[in-house]
């Protein structure tokens, strides 16, 4: 009778260790979060007041700070910049990595290894170098001050982590799909468009996530090259827009934040062993 | 398929062509040969990426080089070159000195932290529990947010009057009231800017430590450890010969990783600090940005962002050499 106890015991004081250990780290992590939606639910007075207990509601809770956001400033726009800039670096993203992983991978081109490092390389070049001579690219193409500047230097980051991504993914397609199809008579170009590219789907549909993902990380390019108000993504309209000089909208702020926020971290979330994956070289499982 | 077909084996083209007849082989330009259509196709496809590679990183890189030995001006199209006249305006400019010492001490301080965090919360998540999963989607979530949304809500938690912490720290007994000594304005004193700055990193990157321990941890096949425990090697040993030389390549690209996006990101200081309390929390590339973007000065802005390589060298030579030594 004894020693199942024991055994139970010993277990049950396992899970409580790493629990208690655990409890701080998912706090520290979270608990930004929801000081964000908190904040973004209370009415305003309810923000400045010390005496209270800031945790929870004293006032009713409300939805003014997110009509504000939609009514009385350009986040409307913002969203819809952010949406159609991330649908634009997919789509280059996709016409350039895709193909170029699939040659890299594939073909066994002369020095195609090196290519591929050389590539994935300049994923580290970061942009702190890249965005002053960059400026001068976006000026000359008369794309300063709109989110067309966007598009262009997104791809810049995009397009080499995705060729890496593409570059692994393609290593695990198995070679006799190709070869059959070859055999069947297609050509090149027919047996990566009919038989590669739908069984890579998985591949390229993380390809297109990342390139979301990665663009609304960015803060930089969006803060050098776009000056309009109604020309900025989210992640740079909310801090330079919504706080003038030293009036801070916080509940305002925090609901902006929230609502885009989330929704790209939890899709991030689901992609993030590939990140990963990725970035370590493919040589996890 | 045997792997002999697979890596050796005649290309595919050269078998259809056999199956089509080998007379059509020999009356074949050299460009129609298999091999030749094959990297003529490949080089096609490689063609775009490549090309945006060149012409949006390779060349803006070059021009930056340009750049930083110009008088180049956002007002003034034409740029003359001044030699290393931006460098050694910078090198005369104590702002420099601060921003390089704040970046090196933001990096050093921060990767120790971020050690420490990532290392124990990745010993945590490498045990068995129930509901691991939500709590790796929890935890991670810090590392998944836009940058520039997360720090909004550490800048409203910072607030000179009403931060959170301090109100938790006030309550406890910690620091006095509002007004008084010892009540900390997180983002106006410049010990507590920096270090405020620096938590904020360390939040933000301990779960891509973690979770690229844990990557590397479970990369490490169990076979071998049982191998070596039956063998009569103890814990340590198994840990110091085995899962150390194991887990390392892993280890040190992400730690390489991290070296050049801590270094580089202007986010964090910038939307919290843009650099003060005087120049308590400037770094490299909040200086960079003000002189290059906000005061117009694309020479002076570039060889300050040059600066930042000799730094990151060899973090990207490293990177380099550990993927080199990946298996193909």
């Amino acid at each position: 009778m004894a020693r199942p106890r024991t055994a139970g015991e010993k277990a049950r004081r396992r899970y409580v260790l790493i629990y208690a250990g655990l409890v701080p780290f998912v706090f520290i992590a979270v608990f930004p979060i929801y000081w964000m939606a908190i904040t973004a639910f209370k009415q305003e007075p309810d923000l400045y007041v010390m005496g209270n207990v800031p945790f929870w509601f004293n006032l009713p809770p409300t939805l003014k700070n997110f009509r504000t956001l939609f009514y009385q400033t350009n986040y409307g726009s913002w969203i819809v910049n952010t949406m159609t800039i991330s649908a634009w670096v997919a789509v280059i993203t996709l016409l350039t990595a895709v193909p170029a992983g699939y040659a890299l991978a594939r073909l066994r081109l002369r020095g195609s290894e090196n290519l591929g490092i050389a590539i994935f390389m300049t994923y580290l070049v970061p942009g702190i170098i890249l965005f002053l001579p960059l400026s001068r690219v976006v000026a000359t193409l008369g794309l300063q001050d709109s989110w067309w500047a966007l598009v262009l230097v997104y791809p810049t980051f995009t397009v080499p982590f995705c060729t890496w991504l593409m570059m692994g993914f393609f290593k695990t397609v198995p070679m006799e799909m190709e070869e059959a199809a070859r055999v069947d008579g297609c050509g090149q170009l027919g047996a990566l468009v009919r038989v590669v590219l739908p069984v890579s789907l998985p591949g390229i549909l993380t390809s297109v996530i990342f390139a979301f993902t990665l663009s609304m990380q960015d803060f930089l390019y969006g803060l050098a090259f776009v000056a309009p108000g109604d020309q900025k993504p989210v992640p740079v309209g909310v801090p330079t827009e919504l706080i003038r000089g030293d009036v801070y909208f916080w509940g305002s702020i925090m609901a902006a934040a929230l609502m885009v926020g989330l929704p790209v971290a939890i899709l991030y979330n689901f992609f993030l062993d590939r990140f990963i994956q990725g970035i370590t070289g493919g040589v996890v499982k | 398929m045997t792997t002999a077909s697979l890596r050796g084996g005649p290309e595919p083209t050269a078998r259809a062509a056999v199956v089509s007849g080998p007379a059509s082989l020999a009356r074949r330009a050299w460009w129609r040969t298999p091999t030749a259509q094959r990297h003529i196709f490949g080089y096609t496809l490689l063609a775009p990426a490549a090309l945006y590679v060149i012409l949006l990183v390779g060349a803006p890189f070059l021009f930056s080089l340009w750049l930083a030995v110009s008088d180049a001006n956002v007002g003034d199209p034409v740029a003359h070159f001044v030699g290393l006249d931006n460098f050694r305006a910078a090198w005369e400019m104590d702002t420099f000195w601060i921003a390089l010492r704040n970046s090196i001490v933001f990096l050093v301080v921060a990767a120790i932290f971020k050690t420490l965090l990532g290392t124990s919360l990745a010993f945590l998540l490498l045990q068995s529990f129930r509901g691991k999963k939500l709590i790796r989607g929890l935890v991670v979530i810090p590392f998944t947010l836009p940058i520039a949304i997360s720090v909004l809500s550490w800048k409203w938690m910072y607030d000179s009057q009403f931060s959170v912490i301090n109100w938790v720290l006030s309550r406890l007994g910690l620091i006095g009231t509002y007004g008084s000594e010892s009540w900390p304005v997180w983002l106006g004193q410049p010990h507590l800017a920096l270090a405020a700055c620096i938590a904020v990193n360390v939040w933000r990157t301990f779960p891509f430590s973690a979770i690229v321990l844990l990557a590397g941890f479970t990369a490490v096949p169990l076979e071998v450890l049982d191998a070596a425990k039956v063998d009569g090697c103890s814990f340590l040993q198994r840990f110091r010969h085995i899962v150390t030389p194991m887990i390392f390549p892993i280890l040190m690209i992400g730690f390489l990783f991290d070296t050049v996006f801590t270094l580089s990101d202007l986010s964090v200081v910038y939307l919290l600090t843009q650099g003060g309390p005087g120049n308590a929390t400037k770094i490299l590339p909040v200086l960079a940005y003000q002189i290059g973007i906000q005061a117009g000065n694309l020479g002076r802005g570039a060889a300050i962002a040059m600066m930042l390589v000799p730094l990151l060298f060899p973090a990207m030579f490293l990177v380099l050499r550990n993927l080199k030594r990946r298996e193909w």
